[in-house]
């Protein structure tokens, strides 16, 4: 990645379409290694981190060009911390309920309040031995939340790095040793979870994001073999996805982060192997 | 719950393609007016929050329905590649198998030409080396190049590119004066520097692959100590290798620690005559050790010794709102005039300071303005024997030339294109992330 930006292409937008505008520059404090962003469809921001600087910023839906964020969250009572490979690259947006869930260094989970601005406490931080939640050997476990049916999923990677757990489409080992940890949405301290999907049938890993559709009560991650797979939240144990688009197969590609369309019931595919999006017809989990 | 494999004959009748065909068309049309429709609408909005009923096995056990794979492939123009599918069902926990979905992608974002990060004058062939870090290439064209304005894009002379090359996400650059050897720093997905022969050409295994810390950027070399220094943006350093280390060789020397202010590392140049190394930083500042250290500095230019390392402070700093830096990326030196020649990215310029500048000073000479051609200029060359300054600009997967003494608005002495007039380019550098705007159904991709 040789200079960062956020840039916003139109829906329909194709092979060599140009982005509708770009945020980029110093003024934006943005950095590489934004593998995590969010649209805050409420209040009509975007949220992302800054992992080079433990930070956390939120700019105006349509912000464009050299545009400052309109809040920071940084500072020592934000405990924000990152690793040396993957800086703080992770998050998960609930804006249903106006917060920001990050996971960081020594398999922590914290939470803001999307109001949050400059040095402040995270209102909730889920840590501690009886979570089983496991980063990466240089990185951090993935997040996402279910605002509807109140539940907050950690992705309990274990692999050697880039905070996945490498399956067959990654790079590393640790395949087997991913788990989705399902915990009630508000959990904190040292929280049991309420169920657990792991186990080689799983096929966990090879993508740093995890969404959600909780009108179907679908989790969507990534599987083995450049896979994205949809777990239901009633599963755990060894449960093998109900669905998959083994995208690697179809296209050569290997998926990094998914986004879901659910009005034109689309599943959006970023690649940052390949420099490449992808977008998947998907009614099947939407319908 | 099963998984279910019905398999379809694979003769279809005309008549039957036909009549399908009808039906698939009114489906596209109602699928496109219930789209339309709803677009209309606005976007997705919460409007209540209900528990969701206890659904214990809640997949759903219709199959694809036809009409939905036909959209898909009506859209990728494709009309046959529904009829390819297997029809699907979901899985159940205790069915053990998934259901695979297979049909192809309705759409597809990417950039089809070179997205230039860097470039470098090889003096021994005359030719101008340009990296594209989108498509993962080396191009060599010749240094006299002038792309007509008539003409789609230029012709490279020769192509180093293709899986062999092992090249990916290449930005740093260097050109041995002597041997032409051409050390390509490749970035994230492959954390290392690999070194080409002079005049290489088409898909070849490098001749030397030395394995790097992650996020690696640009490079610089010592020719009369035989050193070779790679810059790390984060955690920020500066490493010195044995100018032929390979594999996994350790560096000579690492520049790193907290009074040595590397913020975010970028771009590296040495005045070996003087003994100085110059370091462009960004300003994002953490220690990775340590919760809650997050800061956000100026960007700056560090004046360092040749040979510092461990935790040494610059000598000097050029920083402050009149340097009018923003996302520097290559420099460059002319060592017999002492100017810094900077690629100002997002201030869309080159500016040129002393090399004994220090503090909060303007440049002596910016390039800026629409007749220069720029258009995030990322990579930067001094040609000193032609006293010329090449550019590649990441904006419009172009090289601009200048001459030395350029200033202002001032209009390119030759232009390598390699995309048709006028093109702005997606400027994808590891898109890893999306996000969906469901207010302007528009896509968020971060680099």
């Amino acid at each position: 990645m040789n200079t960062p930006q956020i840039a916003v292409f139109a829906r329909l937008a194709k092979e060599n379409t140009v982005p509708v505008r770009a945020l980029e520059g110093q003024r934006t404090m943005i950095s590489r290694t934004m593998h995590s962003l969010a649209y805050d469809s409420v209040h009509d921001e975007i949220v992302v981190n800054s992992p080079l600087a433990q930070a956390i910023l939120m700019f105006r839906g349509d912000a464009n060009g050299e545009e400052p964020p309109l809040r920071v969250i940084q500072g020592p009572r934000t405990q924000i911390q990152g690793t040396d490979y993957d800086g703080n690259d992770k998050m998960a947006f609930d804006d249903v309920h106006g917060e920001i869930i990050i996971p960081v260094a020594g398999n922590k989970v914290l939470v803001f309040s999307r109001d949050a601005n400059g040095d402040v406490e995270p209102i909730r931080v889920l840590s501690g031995p009886d979570t089983q939640i496991r980063g990466s050997v240089r990185g951090h476990a993935l997040v996402g939340v279910d605002p509807i049916n109140n539940l907050l999923i950690v992705g309990s990677t274990g692999g050697q790095g880039g905070g996945r757990d490498e399956g067959e489409g990654g790079r590393g080992g640790g395949r087997g040793r991913g788990a989705l940890v399902i915990f009630d949405r508000t959990a904190n301290g040292n929280a049991k979870p309420k169920a657990v999907i792991q186990g080689p049938h799983t096929a966990l890993g090879g993508v740093a994001t995890i969404q959600t559709y909780p009108p179907k009560g679908w989790i969507i991650a990534g599987s083995a073999g450049g896979s994205i797979g949809a777990w239901s939240i009633h599963d755990s144990g060894d449960a093998p996805p109900r669905w998959r688009i083994p995208v690697q197969q179809i296209t050569g590609v290997a998926p990094s982060g998914v986004a879901l369309d659910p009005v034109h019931k689309e599943l959006i595919i970023a690649s940052g192997g390949r420099n490449v999006l992808l977008t998947f017809y998907w009614p099947e989990i939407f319908d | 719950m099963r998984v279910g494999k019905s398999k379809r004959g694979r003769g279809i009748l005309a008549v039957a393609v036909t009549g399908i065909g009808i039906l698939f068309l009114c489906a596209v049309e109602r699928q496109e007016s219930k789209i339309t429709s709803e677009s209309a609408l606005g976007s997705p909005r919460l409007v209540s929050i209900e528990e969701l009923p206890d659904l214990g096995d809640i997949c759903v056990s219709q199959p694809t329905t036809r009409s939905s794979s036909m959209i898909a492939a009506l859209q990728d123009n494709n009309l046959f590649s529904a009829f390819q599918e297997k029809r699907v069902y979901a899985s159940s926990q205790e069915g053990g198998q998934a259901g695979d979905v297979t049909r192809l992608p309705v759409r597809t974002i990417r950039d089809t030409y070179p997205i230039y990060s860097s470039v470098a004058v090889d003096p021994l062939r005359d030719e101008v080396v340009l990296q594209d870090t989108n498509l993962f290439g080396i191009k060599v064209f010749n240094r006299l190049e002038n792309t007509p304005a008539d003409a789609e894009a230029a012709k490279p002379k020769r192509v180093i590119q293709g899986p062999k090359t092992l090249n990916e996400y290449n930005n740093g650059l260097y050109i041995d004066p002597t041997t032409g050897n051409i050390h390509s720093v490749a970035m994230d997905t492959a954390d290392s520097m690999i070194v080409f022969p002079g005049g290489a050409n088409g898909d070849i295994a490098p001749i030397r692959k030395l394995n790097t810390p992650h996020r690696n950027f640009a490079t610089a070399a010592n020719e009369e100590k035989g050193e070779i220094y790679i810059t790390i943006q984060y955690p920020p350093k500066v490493m010195v290798y044995r100018k032929d280390a390979n594999g996994n060789d350790k560096p000579i020397r690492v520049l790193e620690g907290e009074h040595t202010k590397l913020y975010d590392t970028h771009g590296i140049v040495l005045d070996v005559k003087k003994n100085l190394m110059f370091v462009g930083t960004w300003g994002n500042a953490s220690d990775y050790k340590v919760a809650g250290t997050g800061k956000f500095y100026p960007p700056s230019i560090n004046v360092y010794p040749l040979d510092a390392s461990g935790d040494t402070p610059p000598l000097r700093v050029i920083q402050g709102s009149r340097t009018q830096l923003d996302w520097a990326g290559g420099m460059s030196l002319d060592p017999d005039n002492g100017n810094l020649y900077v690629a100002n990215d997002v201030g869309n310029s080159i500016l040129v300071f002393r090399e004994t500048d220090q503090g909060n000073v303007a440049p002596s000479r910016v390039i800026k303005g629409n007749k220069t051609g720029l258009s995030h200029p990322a990579g930067i060359s001094v040609d000193l024997k032609n006293k010329e300054v090449w550019v590649s600009n990441m904006g419009n997967s172009s090289a601009t030339c200048y001459s030395l003494t350029a200033n202002g608005n001032a209009a390119p002495s030759r232009t390598i294109r390699s995309a048709p007039l006028g093109r702005t380019s997606v400027k994808f550098g590891k898109p890893q992330a999306v996000a969906y705007d469901s207010k302007r159904e528009q896509y968020l991709v971060p680099n």
